[in-house]
Order: C-alpha cells, then structure tokens, then sequence
C-alpha cells in the first residue's frame, strides 16, 4: 500500500478512527495511509533498529484496530491518541530490553533541533506554534532535557547519565520545566 | 489539606509519565491508575495533549510496504475466516463490555496487593477467598498479576508489563492442577485487564496447590485444549482450597 505524507486534519482523522473502532476496514486503511509516516518517525527516533521500529508500529495499529473504541475524541484528538498509543508501546520495549538508546540519540540530535526547516514550519499546527513558543520561554537545559526525554523515552537516570549531570539534577531541570510549560501553555 | 505544592508533585507524576522518563515499574503504576481512575486518565490526555504536539518536529518516516501487509496478516484479514464457538465468545465485545464493571472493582482490590507479596492469600473467617499469582517469565520479570476470585468464580488478569506477544497470536491462560494436565481458563488481551470466569467444573478439579501458565496460541486459543504454543509465563497458586473447604 502506498503511504502519503499528506497534513493530517483532526477532524477528518477523528471520523476516520471513530469509523475504524466500528469495524470499517476501508477507513482503517486509510487511517493507517495517513497517520503511519508520523507514528513510525516517533518510533524510529526512540528505537535504534528501523526493523524494530516497524515492529511497534505494526504493534501499534494492531491495537488501534482491537481496541479503537477506547478512543475518546472529548479527550483527545486522533493523532495525539496514536501517538500517545504509539510512543507507550515504544517506551514499554525500550525498557524491556534495556536498550542503550544513548548513542542513537546522540547521532539524531539534529532531528530535536530548534531549528526546523522551512517547509516543515509550514505544515505544522497552531498548537505545535503555541507549544514551541513555551518551549522557547524555558532555559536552554530545561527545553533541551525535556525534548531529549520527549524523543528518546530514556529514563531520568539515562539522560542525567547522558547529561553528565546528577540524577536530582536532571529531574529538578524536567521537572520545573514542565510546569513552567504548563503554565505558559494555560495562559 | 492539599497544598499547591502537593498537587504539582501529583501533577508532576503524570507529565512524567507521559513525557517518558519513568522506569518500567514506575510506567506501570501509573498505567494502572489511568485504566482505574477518570481523574488519572485525564491528568494523563492533558499532558498527552501539551507535549504530543513536539512530534511534528520530528521527520516522518514511510514504513515499508510489507508492514501493511503485515498487520493484515496479524489481523487475519487474508486468512478465510474461521469461527470456532470459543472465538466467538472471547472476540465479542459485548461480554467484556458487561465484565468491565466488575474488573474494575476487582482490580482496585488487585492493584492493592500487587506492590506487596508476590503470593498473598486472604484469610476471611477462615476461608480463603481470593488468590493473587504473578505469572512472570523465567527471567523473574512479572508479565501479569492474576486474582482468583472463587467467590465471585473468576479471574483478573492485569497485565504488570508490557509483554511482547508475536502479533496475531493468542494468549491463553491455564490452570495446571498439581500432578495434572493444564485446564484452560481462557483466552485474553495480554495488555488489558481481563476477567474471565471460572467455571464449576474448573475449580472441582483444582487441587491443593496450582500453578498458573500462559501460553501463545493461534487467534482464538489453542485447537486442542492443550497448550500448543510456548508457555511464555508461569506463576503459583499456593493455598488454593479444595472446593469443600472453600464454601
């Protein structure tokens, strides 16, 4: 099946998840042709192994077939619930395995970069704008911490040893981090 | 009195969660709260909301062909259907939906008990009437924890990790009777909290002690009433009454 990369709408992925959770194979398809390219970029970026990565997506749409009517659109917009579904199933064998993402997050540092390019900027949401515009609010080690850990799913104690910082240290620049965002984000 | 302090070490437990930094034992207390508590489960999309957008910074990535192809085949999309009377039964959503009330109830009571010993037994005027196991892999990770309830005659099985089961296999959990051949007690989600019943016939034949397996089988269970698949986690039952002592 072909897989385009088109901007995906919320309402129109909601209707699509919605129809999907009723049993509709066609709206499935479809929502996997929409919504696969961002979900395995969330899952390459934390798994070191494309072949893996592609394990946990197919994971991942399985259960969003089986279990779809968990999806609360009052809640939650589709993608984020996929992503949200996606990232937990990445993070869950990140640490069966005990993988040493470290490296691998080093060598994709780039990627988590403040600075996109522009045709990305184009295509991306009010709330990712809302977002980044906190983010820039917060000290560079906190925004950098918090975006590490958003993209990597590396526990506190690997990024602080990544960090080369202690671990109360690490937690302390996450933690104040998060809610200083919140706070910028609730204003 | 909660102090703003207090709920923004609260708060501070779901955003973490959310954004990924807990460990595995950490992640599943807070998996647990979420499937149990409308409060957690909000806290939870909130920050799910905050954050999920970060992704968009991220480059998408075209899977393969073969990952769709793939999660047909785990779906059994391809295959010709087949529709054992047991299938049936445990794909249809309707009983677990009528289930799902009293899985919650019994899985507060689950949840209470799972940070402690791995075997608690509960003596009520003298009768034992819930069993708690935790089936775990050979490694000693715990995969899931499983209350027997004989009063209520069935059993919840939550999940404590996220075990990895080869797509479009079945789990199936079995009562093994000391001495004895494994019992089926049911096909279930490995990554949902589950009831299943036990019926009379089950329990007549559970004996002084029991074990617990889980077995990976073909959608829908094994085809034999033995387990086909390999048993990917065992836990005791200890102290399971004979069903004389137990009324």
């Amino acid at each position: 099946m072909s897989v385009t990369t088109v901007v995906p709408d919320h309402g129109e992925l909601n209707r699509l998840l919605a129809q999907t959770a009723e049993g509709d194979r066609a709206a499935f398809a479809e929502l996997y042709r929409r919504t696969s390219p961002r979900l395995l970029g969330v899952c390459a970026r934390m798994l070191a192994d494309r072949r893996e990565a592609e394990e946990v997506l197919q994971e991942a749409y399985v259960t969003v077939w089986q279990r779809g009517k968990a999806f609360d659109a009052s809640r939650a917009s589709a993608m984020t619930w996929l992503v949200a579904l996606a990232r937990n199933k990445a993070i869950d064998r990140l640490r069966q395995h005990h993988h040493a993402t470290a490296d691998v997050a080093c060598a994709l540092d780039a990627i988590a970069d403040d600075d996109p390019t522009p045709p990305l900027r184009a295509e991306r949401s009010e709330e990712y704008r809302r977002l980044e515009k906190c983010m820039e609010e917060l000290e560079a080690r906190q925004r950098g911490s918090i975006q590490e850990a958003f993209f990597s799913g590396m526990t506190y104690s690997a990024l602080a040893e990544r960090a080369k910082v202690p671990l109360g240290t690490m937690k302390s620049w996450i933690r104040r981090g998060l809610l200083q965002l919140r706070a910028c984000l609730e204003t | 009195m909660n102090t703003s302090h207090d709920e923004d070490q609260n708060e501070l437990r779901y955003a973490e969660y959310v954004l990924g930094v807990l460990d595995a034992d950490a992640r599943a207390s807070i998996a647990h709260e979420v499937a149990l508590s409308e409060e957690a489960a909000t806290a939870v999309a909130l920050w799910q909301g905050r954050l999920t957008p970060l992704v968009e910074a991220l480059p998408e990535v075209t899977p393969s062909e073969d990952v769709w192809t793939r999660i047909r085949h785990a779906l059994s999309w391809d295959a010709p259907r087949r529709t054992p009377r047991p299938v049936s039964f445990w794909s249809s959503a309707r009983p677990w939906r009528w289930l799902s009330a009293a899985a919650s109830l019994v899985a507060v009571f689950c949840i209470a008990m799972l940070w402690r010993a791995p075997v608690r037994v509960s003596h009520e005027a003298g009768h034992v009437a819930v069993m708690v196991s935790s089936i775990r892999q050979d490694n000693g990770i715990t995969d899931w924890t499983a209350t027997m309830d004989l009063d209520r005659k069935q059993i919840v099985v939550v999940p404590a990790t996220a075990t990895s089961v080869p797509t479009g296999r079945s789990t199936q959990l079995w009562l093994i009777p000391a001495g004895g051949a494994p019992i089926s007690v049911g096909v279930f989600a490995p990554d949902t909290t589950a009831v299943l019943p036990l019926s009379a016939q089950l329990l007549a034949r559970v004996g002084p002690t029991a074990a617990l397996a889980v077995s990976v089988e073909p959608p829908g269970g094994s085809p034999t009433g033995q387990p086909t698949g390999p048993v990917i986690a065992k836990g005791a039952l200890s102290g399971v009454p004979s069903p004389a002592v137990a009324g």
